[in-house]
């Protein structure tokens, strides 16, 4: 095929890009107008980040999001990683597509009906609506993501380093924690990431389960926007934007360093 | 003996996994759904759910997720195929899935603003003379901020797609004679087709279910099924009318999956 | 058994489900210190026979004896065997040296002991100095290298080895080989060693058991199963053989291809039909007059050392013939074989049959039923 793009094509992902990164760096831009509105830049300050730091409401919020989307991320994982292990020993074909189905069904849900039915089960179950039903919702919906990433990694480990593992004289937790942990590290920390910006980026099931006295960074900047225009947002978003890119980074830098794994007979 | 009892033990978490936040749940939306507002057991959740007001609420919400799904497939498509022809196709993918990990309430903020009476769009309309137009809470708005969104998702599994191709295959149609169009309808797009699929099921559901889009950009005019159930269970209360919503919301999902669900074809 | 035999098989059997069985009530001996060879095509049996040495998989039916002890339900990390795999399985996460150490590890072996003997083994393989490389890094001949030191370290007693040279290309397989045979002789222990190699099995082994569907066709000495095969499975798979029908006119006297040859063979009831076995090596060209058997050559291939000639006699038998003479296609030549080249076979012969049969010759005695 082609080693160059035309200039046809050029322009076209040109304007994709643009189209996609344009309205981050104009929330980002605006963050440093001291005019007060997103429609004419006045001069630069930084005022609007001095702002964000001495709201204490919105620290405490941040710091909220912080915690639910950690807690829940290294909880998930857990249990994701001992799911996934269980759903590689299943014998039967059948009782595994099963138990796939079922760990999928959250990931293709609407957040709309996870939401509602979490509410639904947080009621009748009497858990208050709060920090305990967010935290417990987070767990919930990123579960089948840990699975997901770490299954994959389980199956393409050659069954012969169990073998081998045993062979060697590894008792069966010698062979989980010296040879099959080791081995799927790559798909647990993509696995963590992934819960960790599932958590972060949640609106609606937080937004049915929050109540009234908790609330996380997407249903707070959700009330805030719902009343119009505030550069403290902006500001927000700008620190949020270098946030996840420093996340992609280091993600980016964990998957490459674990990419050429050599393994087996692959040469 | 003792390996089944441990593993067992092992699988207790996940297993509650399953039942407490996968089935239970599902169960729950179906159990509330018959129930009138008042808690008695009723069918009436049903019967006004196939009145006219309900029926059309849920085609204009599948005309909508039509349309944005069909939107994000015409650029989709090009786009990744341009990807997959560029140096460094990996990190230009990785460039293109970024956006989707920034806060989605600050993307749609961000909208607020541009497209707001006297936003960045007006202005540039009011430059190439047609002047400030009404933008903000109209069908465009919200359509074009919903493909802005969905976009990275419908790009990736086409990208996927098209990246696993064989090459050869395509010289192969060159070497039997097919032009360019040819190559593509006949070899191209048919070996993509799930890629394309599962793109567009990972749009068009949550285009269905998208509630706080209608809200903030396209101001209650479009009212999805989404909308509905979130009304129903945060607003007037009805929950039973919101789970019979959320019933046919999952009902519409399995029918969604069954006819995008892969089918592994030969190679 | 004697104190020489290692392991023993009774009767073992393993199915899966319903499926036919992948091991049909095979029995054999390994003594100590000989280096044996699984031989027979993919299926026959050999792999699974290897994996209930090491443990991986449990017999359906019958008993395994390691040292006299029954082991049947020793699990695999309890036994005192280590297995080359065929993918090596080297630890992708560990260097060489962590790899070789994993056994002595879980051992508990104090570090310094350890360091000792990983760096013994690793020397034993021509490996020394490649301790902190990445498994990544090594090519596929010094990977299999790390893989017989960290099978080795442990001392086992006995050390299978599953199809261990089928990844490498042709050349290092040869030296492999060589190796392989090498360190068995200085380590003096017990070699199981699986291939689908009949010239690997042929060049190695001590000993080699021929399977086939489940079951042992043969075993015995590459010698003994080249020179004397049992049946045509086993004829056909070791090394390349001329077989046709014929008849066991009485002893030292065999019909085939229309005329009557002399041969060394006896013990047959008169009039037998037989299957009679000549190795293309064994046939000579010559003059249509001088030739005990007239063919016509159909084909010819230059194998670089000597000629493959493809002919068919009037029956329209093919005799493959493999000379450092050069034929003409489409000519008649005669073929020359001595009364030693042709191998009788009785068909649907048991291995015990066949050995009596054998040792019969010996002893000079006519054993005609």
């Amino acid at each position: 095929m082609r080693e160059n793009l035309s200039p046809g094509s050029k322009l076209l992902l040109v304007v994709i890009f643009f189209i996609l990164y344009a309205p981050i760096f104009y929330l980002i831009f605006y963050s440093f107008n001291s005019g007060g509105n997103m429609i004419n830049f006045e001069s630069f300050t930084l005022d609007w980040y001095r702002e964000l730091f001495h709201d204490t409401r919105l620290l405490i919020i941040v710091l909220n999001t912080l915690v639910i989307a950690l807690l829940s991320a290294l909880i998930s994982t857990i249990i994701g990683v001992i799911g996934a292990l269980v759903i590689r020993d299943f014998r039967s074909r059948q009782a595994k597509n099963t138990i796939l189905s079922l760990n999928n069904v959250l990931i293709v849900s609407p957040d709309v009906i996870i939401g509602a039915s979490f509410l639904i089960l947080f009621t009748m179950a009497g858990i208050k609506l709060g920090f305990y039903s967010v935290l417990l919702s987070h767990i919930a919906f990123s579960i089948p993501i840990v699975v997901l990433m770490v299954l994959p990694k389980l199956q393409e480990m050659s069954p012969t380093l169990i073998d081998a593992a045993r062979d060697l004289g590894a008792s069966r937790f010698d062979v989980v924690t010296k040879v099959i942990l080791p081995y799927i590290t790559p798909g647990i920390f993509a696995g963590f990431f992934m819960a960790l910006t599932y958590s972060l980026d949640d609106f609606a099931v937080t937004f049915f389960v929050t109540g009234n006295g908790f609330s996380t960074l997407s249903v707070e900047i959700y009330s805030l926007a719902r009343q119009g225009i505030s550069l403290n947002i902006n500001a927000l978003s700008a620190l949020l934007f270098v946030f996840t890119l420093v996340l992609v980074i280091v993600y980016y830098f964990i998957t490459q360093r674990n990419k050429p794994s050599g393994m087996g007979v692959k040469r | 003996m003792q390996n089944k009892f441990t593993r067992n033990v092992f699988f207790i978490p996940y297993a509650l996994w399953i039942a407490l936040f996968v089935i239970a749940p599902l169960l729950l939306i179906l159990y509330y759904s018959f129930f009138d507002i008042e808690g008695n057991f009723s069918l009436i959740n049903y019967r006004k759910f196939f009145t006219p007001v309900y029926l059309k609420m849920t085609l204009s919400s599948f005309w909508y997720a039509f349309l944005i799904t069909l939107i994000s497939l015409l650029v989709a498509y090009p786009t990744a195929y341009l990807l997959t022809k560029t140096k460094h196709k990996q990190l230009w993918l990785l460039l293109i899935i970024v956006p989707s990990w920034i806060n989605l309430l600050l993307k749609a903020y961000a909208f607020i603003g541009i497209f707001g009476t006297y936003g960045v769009a007006n202005s540039f309309l009011e430059v190439i003379g047609i002047g400030t137009q009404q933008i903000l809470f109209t069908d465009f708005s919200f359509i074009f901020v919903s493909v802005y969104i969905f976009i990275p998702f419908m790009i990736l599994p086409i990208f996927n797609a098209l990246d696993e191709l064989n090459p050869a295959l395509v010289y192969a149609a060159k070497d039997l004679g097919a032009s360019g169009w040819v190559t593509f309808h006949r070899v191209i797009f048919p070996l993509t087709i799930d890629g394309v699929k599962s793109g567009c099921q990972v749009v068009f559901i949550p285009a269905l279910s998208l509630f706080m889009l209608t809200r903030l950009i396209a101001g209650n005019r479009v009212i999805t099924l989404g909308t509905a159930i979130e009304q129903h269970f945060l607003v007037t209360q009805d929950w039973g009318m919101g789970s019979t919503i959320a019933v046919f919301l999952v009902i519409i999902m399995f029918l969604i999956m069954l006819v995008t669900g892969k089918r592994k074809r030969g190679v | 058994m004697t104190d020489k035999t290692i392991i023993r098989f009774e009767h073992v059997t393993k199915q899966y489900d319903q499926d036919s069985p992948v091991l049909d009530n095979v029995s054999f001996e390994i003594e100590r210190g000989k280096f044996y060879t699984l031989l027979g095509p993919s299926g026959c049996g050999k792999t699974t026979i290897l994996r209930l040495i090491a443990g991986f998989t449990e017999a359906s039916k019958g008993d395994i004896f390691f040292n006299g002890d029954k082991i049947n339900n020793v699990p695999a990390n309890k036994r005192q065997v280590n297995t080359v795999f065929q993918d090596y399985a080297l630890f992708p996460h560990l260097n060489v040296f962590e790899n070789v150490a994993f056994g002595l590890r879980i051992k508990k072996m104090k570090n310094a002991e350890v360091k000792a003997k990983v760096q013994e083994a690793l020397s034993f393989v021509n490996l020394a100095g490649y301790e902190n490389r990445e498994i990544r890094e090594m090519s596929g001949g010094q990977r299999q290298r790390v893989a017989i030191a960290r099978a080795i370290v442990n001392e086992p007693e006995v050390i299978l080895l599953d199809e261990p040279l089928s990844a490498l290309d042709l050349k290092l397989r040869t030296e492999m080989q060589y190796e392989l045979r090498e360190l068995q002789r200085r380590l003096g222990i017990t070699f199981i060693f699986v291939t689908h190699d009949q010239e690997e099995a042929l060049a190695m082994s001590d000993e080699i058991f021929v399977l086939n569907q489940g079951k042992i066709q043969q075993s015995g000495t590459p010698i003994d199963i080249y020179d004397e095969p049992i049946n045509r499975f086993v004829a056909d798979f070791i090394g390349e053989s001329n077989i046709v029908d014929g008849k066991m006119i009485a002893d030292y006297e065999v019909e085939f291809g229309g005329k009557r040859f002399d041969c060394v063979d006896q013990g047959f009831n008169p009039n037998e039909p037989v299957e009679i076995v000549i190795r293309p090596e064994d046939l000579e060209i010559t003059s249509v007059e001088r030739g005990k058997l007239r063919v016509r050559v159909d084909s010819q291939l230059f194998r670089g050392v000597h000629y493959e000639i493809s002919s068919y006699d009037e029956d329209g038998n093919e005799w493959l013939v493999h000379s450092t003479k050069k034929a003409t296609v489409g000519e008649e030549i005669g073929l020359y074989f001595d009364p030693e080249a042709i191998h009788v076979m009785r068909l649907g012969e048991t291995e015990e049959e066949f050995d009596k049969r054998l040792e019969s010759y010996h002893d000079g005695v006519s054993y005609a039923k």
